[in-house]
């Protein structure tokens, strides 16, 4: 197979919306790890829940599955909220160690709870444009995921201006900032740390919606490989740095699509951990963080 | 000092109890099986501890666990050795990885540690199913020799003594490990890095040595199962068998010898209690919850409960 530049511009097309599925859950990672310092390792377990409540309420509404991200995010910023608030406060600052532990007893419940009620059968979401593509010169794009990077890009331009214009989200920024001195100028941190954790985990949710209507399978289990790529894109990117987590993302997306069409499919996972190995050892805080202590 | 001797007490009592629970007339062939599986974990999840009291946490160590399982049954079946010989020789195949694996981590803190131990499961798997395929049968897996062959009269007993001596030169060991100055070495890297530096001792070389021995003997864990079951797949790799050690280490105490061991037998007894009621997902969401409720009211796990109590009687003395 050659790779002249029609296909090239395919692939590359392919990649940046793998891309914005992967943006989205780092962003949401490095943004509750912005201000909380701790990783959430049972993150995929909410892509996984948004995909849920996608099909929940395609079967009870009928809607266009594109508009359920508005029953998907807000349920899953809720659910966040609750755990944030029941299972991390109680154990904020008790140890690294703790924090990792309780997001593997979350993944348990999350699975599991899910697969008791929908068990643990596979099932997909038809998208209502699944046969329709647009074309652009020789070009043929999938109307699907033109939608999806257009949705991405719009939920990212709304995150940033609630980072940037809100009080709200200046709070927020000013507690991943500085914890101690935000708490001095009147902010509420513990607040700020459940609204970021839901956001965080809103844009899992957001992630899983959009990944489940372009056509993927899933199943109860299924959030842990995107779950690890994201934290390959995260030690890319740089721990905590949303711009880290778009290009982490983006260049993660490419990669993927570029080896699986040059050296097969099995390749497909195993890059991205390849990725990460190659980074940890040439620089292990990542691209763009910030050198370690 | 009598604490001490009530220590010695209990640790007799357990001993008396694993020596001779199998041969009471009660004990029927699941039982025994039950027991079996539950050395084996007690064996891995203190390999696991012996990480964890490094102040590394590993996400991934069903990589260690399954390697040696694999590594072990090639031997076996192609040199025709016994299953009982072959396990250490797989077990230092996975020392040999964790090694490696080791050299890739050992500069990393908390949370990059534990994604990329987590990553290296499934990296492992991936290519084991992928690449390897053709010798290891992909997703489907092989049937490897039983520890003890089961033309032997009684040889799922003789099976559950061997692994019980096993178990029992496992937790001697690491006990001489930790008591020794390899231990504090450990303990003084987990508690404060720059100052186990400043006092001499070079924490890259003893990090990749607890890795080393971790994986040596969740090596000799893995080993020791599939040959219990006589099967091996791919999925030993997965998820679940990376949280069992963390699970009972937990519940029973991190960092502590006895730890693992206590955490092993209550939530293994809990999680075989739950499968007479039926439960299948149900289980999982329990032992979620009692994981999280573990860490947040008694992050000091099972064993901490004796010295609470014994703080609250003697609390009530003073108070006299």
């Amino acid at each position: 197979m050659d790779l002249n530049p029609d296909v090239f511009i395919q692939i590359l097309f392919w990649g940046l919306y793998a891309g914005c599925i992967y943006i989205l859950l780092a962003t949401g990672l490095n943004l509750i790890f912005g201000v909380m310092k701790i990783v959430n390792f049972a993150h995929g377990e909410f892509l996984m829940i948004g995909a849920y409540i996608t099909l929940l309420f395609l079967a009870l509404t009928g809607f266009n599955p594109y508009v359920l991200l508005l029953a998907s995010m807000p349920m899953v910023i809720g659910i966040g909220i609750m755990v944030e608030r029941l299972c991390f406060r109680p154990i904020l600052g008790t140890g690294k160690l703790n924090e990792i532990f309780v997001s593997l007893g979350l993944i348990y419940i999350f699975q599991n709870g899910v697969a008791l009620i929908w068990t643990d059968e596979w099932k997909t979401i038809p998208s209502p444009f699944v046969d329709i593509t647009v074309s652009i010169g020789s070009l043929k794009l999938p109307l699907d995921y033109l939608i999806i990077i257009i949705l991405t890009v719009g939920i990212l331009a709304g995150l940033h201006i609630f980072l940037r214009k809100t009080s709200l989200g200046r709070a927020i920024r000013a507690t991943s900032q500085n914890r101690k001195a935000a708490m001095l100028m009147g902010i509420n941190v513990e607040r700020m740390d459940m609204l970021s954790f839901g956001i965080g985990t809103g844009l899992a949710a957001g992630a899983g919606t959009l990944w489940a209507v372009s056509g993927q399978v899933f199943n109860p289990y299924m959030g842990s490989i995107p779950a690890i790529k994201t934290f390959a894109i995260v030690i890319l990117g740089g721990l905590g740095s949303i711009p880290g987590a778009i290009v982490g993302g983006l260049l993660l997306g490419i990669t993927e699509n570029i080896a699986t069409f040059t050296l097969g499919g099995a390749w497909k996972d195993a890059i991205s951990f390849i990725l990460l190995i190659v980074v940890l050892i040439i620089r292990p805080t990542g691209i763009f963080g910030e050198a370690g202590e | 000092m009598e604490r001490r001797r009530l220590k010695l007490y209990l640790l007799l009592g357990a001993l008396v109890i694993g020596a001779f629970l199998p041969l009471l007339p009660v004990t029927n062939l699941y039982l025994l099986t039950v027991l079996i599986l539950m050395l084996i974990f007690v064996i891995y999840a203190s390999a696991w501890n012996l990480l964890a009291y490094s102040g590394q946490g590993s996400l991934g160590h069903a990589a260690f666990f399954g390697l040696g399982g694999y590594a072990s049954s090639m031997i076996a079946l192609n040199s025709g050795l016994s299953p009982c010989i072959t396990i250490f020789a797989g077990a230092a195949f996975s020392a040999f990885v964790g090694l490696l694996i080791g050299l890739t981590c050992v500069r990393l803190k908390e949370w990059f540690l534990a994604m990329v131990t987590f990553g290296f499961a499934i990296i492992i798997q991936t290519v084991i199913v992928s690449m390897l395929a053709s010798i290891t049968g992909g997703w489907d897996g092989y049937a490897v020799p039983k520890l003890i062959s089961s033309d032997i009269h009684h040889y799922l007993l003789w099976e559950y003594y061997f692994i019980f001596i096993i178990t029992i030169i496992t937790i001697l060991a690491i006990r001489l490990i930790l008591k020794s100055r390899i231990g504090l070495a450990l303990a003084a890297i987990r508690e404060n890095e720059l100052e186990a530096r400043a006092a001499g001792i070079d924490p890259v070389q003893f990090k990749l040595l607890a890795f080393t021995i971790s994986a040596f003997i969740a090596g000799i864990a893995g080993g020791l199962e599939i040959h219990h079951f006589g099967y091996i797949t791919p999925e030993i790799f997965g998820v679940e068998l990376s949280f069992w050690p963390i699970i009972y280490s937990i519940t029973g105490g991190l960092g502590t010898l006895a730890g693992p061991v206590i955490g092993t037998v209550a939530v293994s007894i809990l999680w075989d209690g739950l499968n007479i009621f039926g439960l299948t997902y149900e289980r999982y969401i329990i032992i979620g919850i009692l994981l999280i409720l573990t860490i947040i009211y008694l992050p000091r796990g099972l064993v901490s409960l004796g010295e609470r109590f014994e703080e609250k009687r003697e609390g009530v003395r003073d108070f006299r």
